[in-house]
């Protein structure tokens, strides 16, 4: 006889989370550790050759961790609209070396260009890897991590409903703007239009999310969230394995070497 | 025991003029669904906060009078506790959904995981709810994806999870439509069925003659007349605090009042066609 | 000078068919009362009219006018709609600037707008909250600060969603008075609701929609008084008629008047 849908959620649930990607199930902060030590290496070794290779490097993490083809174009985008105006401005405001294009005083050197990749490729290796994690590990399981090392629940409710407020936000100035416009009030049209109507659609989607606040937390409190005491979680995710803690080991040691190698050097 | 004690009872919130509650008394017995009914701005959501510890906890004033809710006074009670002893359902299915759980199975564990409820028990017990309120299609959807009858039942079944002895609902059909209303109803007898005390507000008189044991009409913060369902609907003075009588009342009294009394004061529908049933055999035999 | 559906429907840019292909007629003074099921296409059929909808086949014309070249707000002006939530539209810091916005927004001089201002007052019976904040007024005055910001522009048809929800006796019998004069100054109203007594108590046509299609429309008792139509659009007889038609007394009753009319 087939499992009914209650069933199957019913033993999801009994069992370990999984996102079905060893690299996605690994302990949420053992993997922030491994990515932010990636980061630091690309950061550390000077010249843009590293910094550069580990933004493919998290490339491929993506896709290993089957997020690929979203964090691709993630990445992607980063580079276009911040990577290269980091770059760009670097690149013009370096005075050094050989001049390869003639502008004056915004001339681009060699340097230029060396220093522009460099400090570009830093900065994104660092966004990159911001970015890789938060496509790997859910909200969720962040949170739970966090609240297993003894972070307070209401710390990750904050957390978690600031990013469902926004989507709320967004729903309400909906319908608050579609209120407004079946009152008569103009918001197609001119740039001037549209600035009138500004108030009168801000104003009742703020109060509407003040007042939605206020309710929540009451209703929360009547599950018993301000209770004192121990809490169990329904989704519980796996125990760190033990090569997870190698690879941070490795991780780690590497971005200390590198650290302490570029200070040397 | 008594579920609630309320005597001479005053409540005026922070700024405001006016006092919300002003001079009410009422005695509730456990394990009935006691229906609240009155004008807007009578006191209903006021009283019901009340109940809730929400007054004067979270909602500041100045508040005298006794206040004793399941024979302890209300200062006695840790807020904490009280929350958890007495759950409750209010009119918004938008603010009731916690907007942090990505399934509807896990809407309904909020409450437990709260209590600490070891996870094998929290998870029967989620199961055990979802199937009594027939919401097994909703499990894995995403709460902040469902209409607002699927929002309520789902805000039913994450406090009826915690299996508290005593409800407090607050208009929860208001936003609902009538085959919701209906379901909301069933969920609220099946609750008195399994022996919870129950204190609802409505303005859907017709479904609360139905379900309720006893009414209380408030009028201006204070109680105008409570008792038995059939005494308090079937009061000629209902009308004069606002309140409309149900339908089949209304036609008992409009016959009544032409000579066609149909001896008794029906409540359902089911009552009201015995009655003229009844009536029209006498009739046809009468000829 | 009317609003007219013709063969009007509404599509989701994702394809789903909210509503069909809708022919109406809303006259001069009319009052119409659209029931039926949540997602029968009742919403969707009323933001045609006001334009907060522009219809993907057929056309929706406002005297005479088509809706799709004009902007919301423009039609709204002639076709007023009052949303279910009253919060959804109050911003104002008091009852009179809420009331007064309209008018200052679209520069009418003094007296007309006073006059207006006055007339919108009386019909909601709002009087003596000019004054108050909304935000501190109880939800049922609320609603009526809403219908009376819509009802101060020149607007010759009001929609309502949901009027009676959460009114007690007294909100209702207010609604009652203000539809009565709407209907003496010729404004016709057309409302959607699910509540039954307010229906067959205050409105002669009745229109039933189902899966996104007009099913009946005309005097309340084709649709009262239709089984099918009944069972399709899944709404029902008021408790009393029904009764009436239970013990065969009737076939025709929908009000409580028509019931105990019939009974022995």
């Amino acid at each position: 006889m087939a499992d009914t849908a209650l069933e199957r959620a019913a033993r999801r649930y009994g069992a370990d989370a999984t996102l079905g990607n060893p690299i996605r199930d690994m302990n949420p902060l053992i993997l922030l550790g491994c990515v932010a030590a990636l980061a630091a290496i690309a950061v550390a070794v000077p010249g843009w050759v590293v910094a550069v290779g580990m933004g493919a490097v998290f490339v491929v993490i993506g896709f290993l961790g089957g997020r690929g083809s979203g964090y691709l174009m993630t990445f992607l985008k980063l580079w276009a609209a911040v990577g290269l105006i980091l770059f760009v401005l670097r690149a013009l405001l370096t005075r050094s070396g050989e001049v390869l294009v003639p502008l004056g005083p915004i001339a681009v050197t060699t340097d230029g260009v060396q220093d522009g990749l460099r400090f570009a490729a830093a900065v994104m290796a660092v966004c990159a890897a911001a970015t890789l994690f938060f496509a790997l590990v859910p909200m969720r399981h962040l949170m739970l991590a966090l609240e297993r090392i003894g972070v307070s629940p209401r710390v990750s409710y904050v957390l978690l409903a600031s990013f469902q407020s926004i989507a709320d936000l967004g729903a309400t100035a909906r319908v608050v703007l579609d209120a407004q416009k079946a009152r008569g009030i103009e918001t197609e049209g001119s740039l001037l239009v549209r600035v009138r109507a500004f108030f009168p659609v801000l104003a009742p989607v703020f109060l509407t999310a003040m007042s939605a606040t206020e309710e929540r937390a009451i209703a929360l409190d009547a599950r018993a969230f301000n209770r004192r005491g121990a809490r169990t979680s329904l989704v519980r995710l796996r125990s760190p394995r033990w090569w997870e803690w190698v690879v941070l080991a490795v991780l780690v040691l590497a971005a200390l070497a590198t650290a302490i190698g570029a200070n040397l050097a | 025991m008594t579920l609630a004690n309320l005597h001479d009872v005053r409540f005026t919130y922070a700024f405001s003029e006016r006092p919300a509650l002003d001079g009410l008394s009422l005695q509730w017995e456990e394990g009935r669904v006691h229906g609240v009914v009155g004008l807007n701005a009578s006191g209903k959501s006021t009283l019901c906060a009340l109940l809730r510890g929400i007054i004067p906890h979270f909602h500041s004033g100045e508040l005298t009078g006794q206040v004793e809710i399941l024979g302890r006074e209300l200062s006695e009670w840790d807020p904490a506790e009280l929350s958890t002893t007495i759950g409750c359902v209010f009119d918004n299915p938008f603010t009731q959904i916690s907007g942090i759980r990505d399934t509807v199975f896990e809407e309904i564990a909020i409450g437990l995981e709260n209590l600490g409820m070891p996870r094998d028990e929290l998870i029967d017990r989620v199961v055990a709810v979802v199937r009594r309120l027939g919401i097994e299609h909703l499990v894995e959807k995403n709460p902040n994806g469902l209409s607002g009858g699927q929002r309520q039942k789902v805000a039913f079944a994450s406090i009826i999870a915690m299996d508290a002895e005593v409800m407090v609902i607050d208009e929860p059909t208001s936003q609902l439509d009538p085959e919701s209303s209906e379901e909301v109803f069933e969920i609220i007898h099946g609750l008195k069925d399994a022996g919870k005390s129950i204190v609802l507000v409505e303005h859907k008189i017709d479904l609360l003659a139905a379900y309720a044991d006893t009414i209380t009409v408030l009028r201006e913060g204070a109680v105008a007349m409570s008792g038995p369902t059939r005494d308090v609907l079937g009061a000629p003075e209902l009308p004069s605090f606002g309140v409309r009588p149900p339908e089949v009342v209304e036609l008992a009294v409009r016959l009544s009042g032409d000579g066609r009394d149909l001896g008794v004061m029906p409540m359902t529908r089911a009552e009201a066609t015995r009655a003229v049933g009844t009536r029209m055999e006498e009739a046809h035999r009468a000829h | 000078m009317p609003i007219e559906l013709r063969g009007a429907g509404y599509a989701y840019p994702d394809g789903t068919v909210a509503v069909g292909a809708v022919d109406l007629r809303i006259g001069d003074g009319e009052r119409v009362a659209i029931v039926g099921q949540n997602g029968a296409g009742k919403t969707t059929t009323v933001k045609m009219m006001n334009g907060l909808l522009k219809p993907t086949v057929g056309e929706v014309l406002v005297d005479g006018v088509p809706t799709a070249g004009r902007t919301t707000a423009q039609v709204a002006r002639e076709v007023g709609y009052v949303f279910q939530n009253p919060d959804d539209q109050l911003f104002a810091a008091d009852v009179r600037s809420e009331i007064e916005y309209l008018p200052r927004y679209l520069r009418w001089d003094e007296s007309k707008r006073d006059d207006r201002v006055a007339r919108a007052v009386e019909l909601t019976g709002i009087g003596e909250h000019l004054d108050t904040n909304p935000k501190d007024l109880p939800t049922a005055v609320r609603k009526f600060v809403a219908i009376a910001a819509i009802l101060v522009s020149e607007c010759r048809y009001v929609i309502l969603d949901e009027p009676t929800a959460g009114l007690d006796s007294v909100g209702l019998a207010q609604l009652t008075r203000m539809l009565d004069r709407l209907r003496e100054d010729g404004i016709a109203v057309v409302t959607i609701t699910h509540d039954m007594r307010f229906v067959v108590d205050t409105f002669a046509r009745v229109v039933a929609m189902a899966n996104g299609g007009v099913i009946a429309d005309g005097p309340r008792e084709a649709v009262f008084c239709d089984d099918s139509v009944l069972d399709r659009s899944r709404i029902r007889r008021l408790e009393v008629a029904q009764l009436a038609k239970d013990l065969a007394l009737s076939d025709t009753a929908v009000t409580l008047d028509d019931v105990v009319a019939v009974i022995p």
